[in-house]
């Protein structure tokens, strides 16, 4: 296999190359050239509109091992790889839960032959029912990157230090939600002028502010390192902006998809735009995005969350919560957010390695090829057919974005979409 | 001008002020009818077969539909059941969908998910009456109440509404805010704090935690039942102190310098939001409100029903 990328903007801050267009041929899944002259190949591929990164990693997905006709390993990865995701680090919220050595192993090794290569994501608690903790050294040995207890927030003050604390052995790096349950519980969505006039119980802003304040605070007390998931908040971005600047050790992420809708977009009942945290205001998007911009926010991520029609096709009430989000996060972070090429590869493909400790893919001569090349400028309608996922539960059919993955290179595969 | 905006009757906030207009004035022609010494029917829908679906309990709505749909010569079957025994089986739309597999033209459904009528509405091809979804909406007696009210004061615009109660689990309140401010009336709503959404002032209403303050200043008072089968949790310490500091009393009304009308869409619990003597009163126009209900639902119904011709 020999497959030229000519004229290619290189977006590897390490790179002699970077922000320049060059040309990169792939021989047998490994860079072996880089440079203006021309370089024979079976193939060569056009690439003066776009931009070439690292490939990117998506820290928060769920994929449902147990109800497989949701999704699985395999239709994750083919998601995942449209998306531009040439890695997944995988939330442990399967059945069974991932929680021991084997469990770690069965991800790894199923993985091993995917274009998507998966990471598993441990339990922090058993069952990830938030009492007890799980064998955190031997999960981490077995090849777990990170523990968390997924889509299930982390609450108990007392399991918290002790989790951050046991952690610290390894400088492991515990991911949580900031949802102060007692708060959200029986809500649908964002509690505002909407929910009152929809007759729905809303989910305060203050639910995901009083979480953080608790976070930051058990942070404060007993160390270590901890990374936050799909902030949705201005206050919850303002708490971390701060607790950065005081030096505590804390990384966020937001979902991708919660750029793009407000909670005046449910006036319809559409349970599609059912997710936790929910949709906010305009005023809260503002936030995400001069969040993203002044790094208070490090990562982006797709969130995806499969459910059947049985799931969805239902009263707004007795919906689930989530939708699918591989395949649109990066076109939806890329029409909203307003960010340059560059901050977009930190927050896809930079940041979240170097928070989960995962080596850096580089573009540079004698490297096995973990690439994702992307146009930033291409305006494209989102239709059914390029859900990869089995589940089709997302609120972006029809959705018109700018910025379109063209293709991904990784475990010695590639694919284009041109 | 004689034909809806809409093909369903999902909630007030979807109707414009002229459907509005027209429902109350095609029930005005229907209460005459329902005040004839005999034959009080007309066979305006005979051809159509109507579905009462109520998945929540329901009586004087359901009679009132019941009565509607019979006084309008239509063909009607009834459907009940708890939500828990739908839950174990067959969605909400198997369900409809089963029932109009037997052709039948319209659906009247009482729900208790917000939105449910929306949902179907999405879904399925016959006409949808909400009769109650939820803690949303509850058109046909937001309807019926402004009808009362235009019937005893002649007419909404610049009238005072006061709605007194459990604003925060009522579609009657929801309903009533939207009609009455497309009408024109200026509308407040009271109640301990707990019990009134955090938001709801953004919808151009007062917000009042006095009874007697809210009662000196309307011209109506619409009393809202206790909710206590929608509260998750008790948002209020008894009804005791409920009935003490929020109930609707004769004192209170003797102690205002001008006379109120009283409201309230049943059933009552006597004694905690409202006292007999009140309920029973010259000043209470209850029982005109249940009366007017089967004149403004036959309007509405015969009004969705020309949409379908």
């Amino acid at each position: 296999m020999n497959i030229l990328l000519s004229s290619v903007q290189i977006l590897d801050p390490d790179s002699p190359f970077y922000r320049q267009r060059t040309n990169v041929l792939i021989r047998d899944h490994r860079i072996v050239s880089i440079g203006n002259e021309h370089f024979e190949s079976d193939q060569i591929v056009d690439c003066q509109a776009f931009s070439l990164s690292a490939g990117w990693l998506d820290m928060f997905c769920h994929i449902p091992e147990g109800s497989e006709w949701k999704d699985d390993l395999l239709s994750v990865s083919q998601a995942a790889a449209a998306g531009g995701f040439t890695e997944i680090a995988m939330l442990p919220n399967t059945q069974p839960v991932l929680q021991n050595k084997q469990a770690i192993e069965f991800v790894k090794s199923k993985s091993k032959f995917l274009l998507t290569q998966i990471h598993p994501i441990a339990a922090a608690s058993l069952e990830t029912e938030g009492k007890d903790m799980t064998e955190i050294l031997d999960l981490r040995q077995a090849g777990a990157v990170a523990f968390s207890d997924g889509l299930n927030p982390l609450t108990s003050g007392r399991l918290l230090v002790s989790i951050l604390q046991y952690l610290q052995h390894f400088d492991g790096l515990l991911i949580n939600l900031a949802e102060e349950k007692s708060m959200t519980e029986y809500a649908t969505m964002h509690e505002g002028i909407h929910s009152v006039s929809l007759g729905l119980k809303g989910m305060p802003s203050v639910a995901e502010k009083l979480a953080i304040i608790k976070i930051l605070e058990l942070l404060r007390y007993a160390g270590g390192r901890i990374h936050l998931s799909k902030i949705s908040t201005s206050e919850g971005v303002e708490l971390i902006r701060n607790a950065k600047k005081e030096g505590l050790q804390i990384t966020c992420d937001i979902a991708a998809h919660q750029l793009a809708f407000t909670d005046a977009d449910l006036a319809d009942f559409d349970t599609n735009l059912k997710v936790k945290p929910p949709f906010r205001s305009q005023n809260d998007i503002e936030s995400l995005i001069a969040g993203l911009q002044d790094s208070t926010i490090d990562c982006v991520v797709s969130a995806h969350e499969p459910h059947d029609e049985e799931g969805k096709k239902l009263e707004f009430d007795l919906a689930e919560f989530g939708i699918i989000g591989l395949e649109t996060a990066f076109a939806s972070l890329n029409t909203y957010a307003k960010l340059s090429v560059e901050q977009m590869v930190e927050k896809l493909a930079l940041n979240p390695r170097k928070i989960l400790g995962l080596e850096i893919p580089k573009i540079a001569v004698g490297e096995l090829a973990n690439l994702t090349l992307f146009d930033p400028l291409q305006t494209w309608t989102f239709t059914k057919k390029d859900i990869r996922s089995k589940s089709k539960n997302t609120p972006f059919v029809n959705h018109v974005f700018t910025g379109k993955v063209i293709g991904v290179f990784n475990q010695s595969q590639f694919q284009l979409f041109l | 001008m004689s034909q809806l905006s809409v093909r369903h009757l999902l909630g007030i906030k979807n109707l414009t002020v002229q459907d509005i207009e027209l429902i109350l004035e095609t029930a005005d022609k229907f209460k005459e009818v329902l005040n004839r010494p005999t034959i009080k029917k007309v066979p305006s829908l005979r051809d159509l077969t109507i579905a009462n679906v109520f998945f929540e309990n329901s009586t004087r709505t359901r009679l009132s539909f019941e009565l509607a749909e019979k006084r309008l010569s239509a063909d009607i079957i009834n459907f009940a059941a708890s939500n828990s025994s739908v839950k174990k089986g067959e969605t909400l739309l198997d369900t409809v969908n089963n029932i109009l597999a037997m052709k039948v033209d319209m659906i009247v459904m009482r729900h208790s998910s917000p939105g449910s009528p929306h949902f179907l509405a999405k879904h399925i091809k016959a006409n949808i009456v909400n009769a109650g979804d939820g803690t949303h909406e509850h058109p046909t007696q937001a309807l019926l109440d402004a009808y009362s009210i235009r019937e005893k004061h002649g007419e909404i615009a610049g009238k005072k509404v006061v709605i007194i109660g459990d604003i925060a689990h009522s579609r009657v309140a929801l309903s009533n805010i939207f009609a009455l401010k497309k009408l024109g009336a200026e509308v407040a709503v009271c109640g301990p704090k707990t019990l009134i959404p955090k938001y709801i002032e953004s919808l151009g209403i007062r917000v009042e935690h006095d009874v007697f303050k809210a009662l000196q200043w309307c011209d109506v008072a619409n009393v809202l039942r206790i909710q206590l089968e929608r509260q998750h949790s008790r948002d209020f310490p008894s009804l005791r102190e409920y009935a003490l500091y929020f109930g609707v009393n004769k004192s209170l009304l003797d102690r205002l310098d001008k006379k109120i009308t009283i409201m309230h869409p049943g059933p009552i619990n006597r004694g905690v939001e409202i006292t007999s003597e009140i309920a029973d009163s010259e000043h209470s126009i209850i029982l005109n409100q249940v009366e007017n209900g089967v004149a403004v639902r036959m309007a509405v119904l015969y009004l969705l029903a020309e949409q379908t011709a």
